[in-house]
């Protein structure tokens, strides 16, 4: 295979107060290859958004702080670089979408403000040149009356066109890898499709690697080239979409998959994980997960087990698999 | 936006004409008028004259009529004579409008650009050093009443280190009557009022850029790779901005208060001296003007913030 586009290696990711240190990203191992989709799963709170800021050296400071790893991207390790370098990097080479198309926009600039800001930070355009640029781009992410938009202000748009700027947006510099932190919760199904096509169609089109974080599984299905499955700030499983939807092998991944409703099976209760997430400030020795697992040994508790290579690519934190 | 403006401005007509029914029923509820004030007690005959002198005046006509007389000579321009300056009303107003006018927009200069910066400053750091020690200071000048604070000024800048005039509103000098001179004797009282005004400001602002920083478009700005300083100026500040206007829009009353009680300090010719001089000796024309005329300054003061929310906030709009 070839080289990959970004490699995560021991990241680490803690909040640090005075009485308490949250480990929100334990040690995680992640390779996004050029062209690959790469889907991030796991409930709330299980260090998925944290990954992704961590990616953009964007964790909220001062108590947010990555105390060890490294993101090797394009053959730099992202954590070496000097802010300066750092600032260079983000929205041009890597960018970013949110959940909230809403709340991520600047309410007081039009919406060509907010593009061509990009494309003037990154790019030697004249004003002319970068506004007809983000015309030319919001077209392309279907946006329609595009000339007259970017005059507009978020407000003045509905959620799916919201999502569709943030998205030409962070496309308008052409990046290698784009990260996007959940871009359909926030909107409706028929929206959520529309988005997921955009953001294929960038892929094919624009070469552009992606992120993808989520916690739904059809989305997963629908995206997905590799799958990483995290719990409580730990990878727990990766591999291909096939085989995870084909065969899930961590207990937690089970569950999970367990938890879609089907059309076939008529139930009265939908299956859920039993429990909640461990406190990311006190984790318990052995393995994260094994307050909630049904095949749980007390070994389980007394060590954390390392992730391994069950099958050619296919890694598991589990030592009863 | 303009029939919003023609709208407002119509709507501050019977607004004002409240106010004068108001102002002219509690101003005739006084006890004395301006003749009792006037008038040497020891002059023979005196009854005859006072009422020789308030026939003359209108002032033994009912009350309504009164009003009305008042109401139809004001809204024609004819806004009557003084009785204790003995000068149309217009004369005295003029003069007293400009000074008040320079200093309270010098004390409102001032106020947002020490407040303001300051708050900024708090916020870029906060629960810092500078942002614990600022805090109790201006906490302190804060808890400083601004006519106490004035007559502080006055004795260090003006008895002890003579660096600014102790009164009045421009000097006898080759510089009397000049736009220098009359800045020079606004400034005491300007900052008396400001340095007071200005904590509040600076809290609103610590607050606002604090908890704008927070905010989702913030991190989006700086995942599209801009600088901090570009981060603040264009996401940051102009948002955060937007309480610190509508504070703004509800100081121009607090203003007028604080400007009636520092020109009285200060000696200071402007709308305020007039104001308490016409009330002290019952000068009911000028009472009537100088009412009207701050009432109407308040209420175009809002209106002008209500337009500068909107220049600020494309959200809000009139129409």
């Amino acid at each position: 295979m070839a080289e990959p586009l970004l490699a995560i290696k021991n990241l680490k990711t803690y909040f640090i107060s005075k009485d308490a240190e949250v480990r929100a990203v334990d040690g995680i191992d992640i390779e996004v290859q050029p062209r690959q989709v790469v889907c991030i799963v796991g409930e709330s709170g299980c260090g998925k958004s944290m990954t992704s800021l961590s990616i953009m050296r964007l964790v909220p400071k001062p108590k947010g702080k990555i105390v060890d790893g490294e993101i090797w991207f394009n053959g730099r390790d992202l954590l070496k670089l000097s802010e300066d370098e750092m600032t260079d990097v983000r929205g041009n080479e890597i960018s970013m979408i949110f959940q909230e198309p809403m709340t991520a926009l600047n309410p007081v600039l039009t919406i060509g403000e907010q593009i061509t800001e990009v494309l003037l930070r990154h790019r030697k355009l004249t004003k002319r040149q970068a506004l007809a640029k983000a015309i030319e781009m919001l077209q392309f992410v279907g946006v329609p009356r595009a000339s007259e938009i970017v005059h507009e202000y978020p407000h003045q748009l509905s959620g799916g066109m919201r999502q569709r700027v943030m998205i030409a947006m962070a496309m308008v510099c052409e990046p290698k890898l784009l990260i996007a932190d959940e871009p359909t919760t926030a909107l409706d199904v028929t929206i959520q499709a529309q988005v997921l096509e955009l953001m294929k169609k960038m892929r094919e089109d624009f070469d552009t690697s992606i992120i993808l974080i989520t916690h739904d599984l059809g989305v997963v299905a629908d995206m997905a080239d590799h799958v990483v499955v995290m719990y409580a700030g730990q990878v727990v499983e990766s591999t291909d979409a096939d085989s995870l939807f084909a065969e899930p092998t961590h207990p937690y991944t089970k569950g999970l998959l367990a938890s879609i409703p089907s059309l076939e099976e008529e139930k009265d209760v939908l299956y859920s994980i039993p429990g909640t997430v461990p406190d990311a400030a006190a984790f318990p020795q052995g393995c994260r997960f094994a307050d909630r697992c049904p095949i749980a040994q007390p070994s389980c508790r007394e060590k954390m087990p390392e992730l391994r290579e069950v099958k050619p690519g296919h890694f598991v934190r589990c030592d009863l698999v | 936006m303009g029939t919003y403006v023609v709208r407002r401005v119509l709507g501050m007509i019977p607004m004002v004409f409240l106010i004068t029914v108001f102002v002219f029923l509690i101003m005739h509820a006084a006890p004395g008028n301006a003749f009792d004030a006037i008038m040497n007690p020891a002059i023979k005959d005196i009854e005859q004259l006072k009422e020789q002198l308030e026939h003359n005046a209108g002032l033994d006509q009912p009350l309504w009529w009164q009003y009305v007389h008042w109401l139809g000579l004001f809204v024609t321009g004819n806004w009557g004579f003084s009785f204790t300056h003995h000068v149309p009303v217009t004369d005295l107003v003029g003069p007293a409008i400009r000074n008040t006018l320079i200093l309270g927009i010098l004390a409102e200069v001032l106020t947002i650009a020490v407040g303001v910066p300051f708050g900024i400053l708090q916020a870029r750091n906060p629960y810092g050093k500078f942002d614990y020690t600022s805090n109790i200071v201006l906490f302190c000048l804060y808890s400083v009443p601004f006519f106490v604070f004035a007559i502080f000024m006055i004795y260090f800048f003006a008895i002890d280190l003579q660096w600014f005039p102790a009164q009045g509103s421009t000097g006898t000098g080759p510089n009397a009557g000049t736009l220098g001179d009359h800045l020079y004797h606004a400034l005491l009282p300007a900052l008396s009022l400001a340095v007071v005004n200005s904590t509040v400001y600076s809290r609103y602002t610590r607050g606002s850029m604090l908890d704008v920083a927070r905010k989702d478009y913030v991190r989006t700005a700086r995942a599209k790779g801009l600088e901090e300083g570009r981060v603040f100026t264009k996401h940051v500040f102009r948002n955060g901005m937007i309480p610190i206007v509508t504070q703004f829009g509800l100081d121009f009353g607090n203003m007028v208060g604080g400007l009636i009680i520092t020109e009285g300090i200060f000696q200071y010719q402007g709308m305020g001296q007039l104001v308490i001089d016409a009330v002290n000796g019952r000068d009911y024309n000028v009472i009537m003007a100088t009412t009207v005329l701050i009432a109407i300054g308040v209420l175009i003061g809002n209106l002008l913030a209500d337009i500068l929310y909107a220049v600020v906030d494309p959200r809000i709009r009139y129409d």
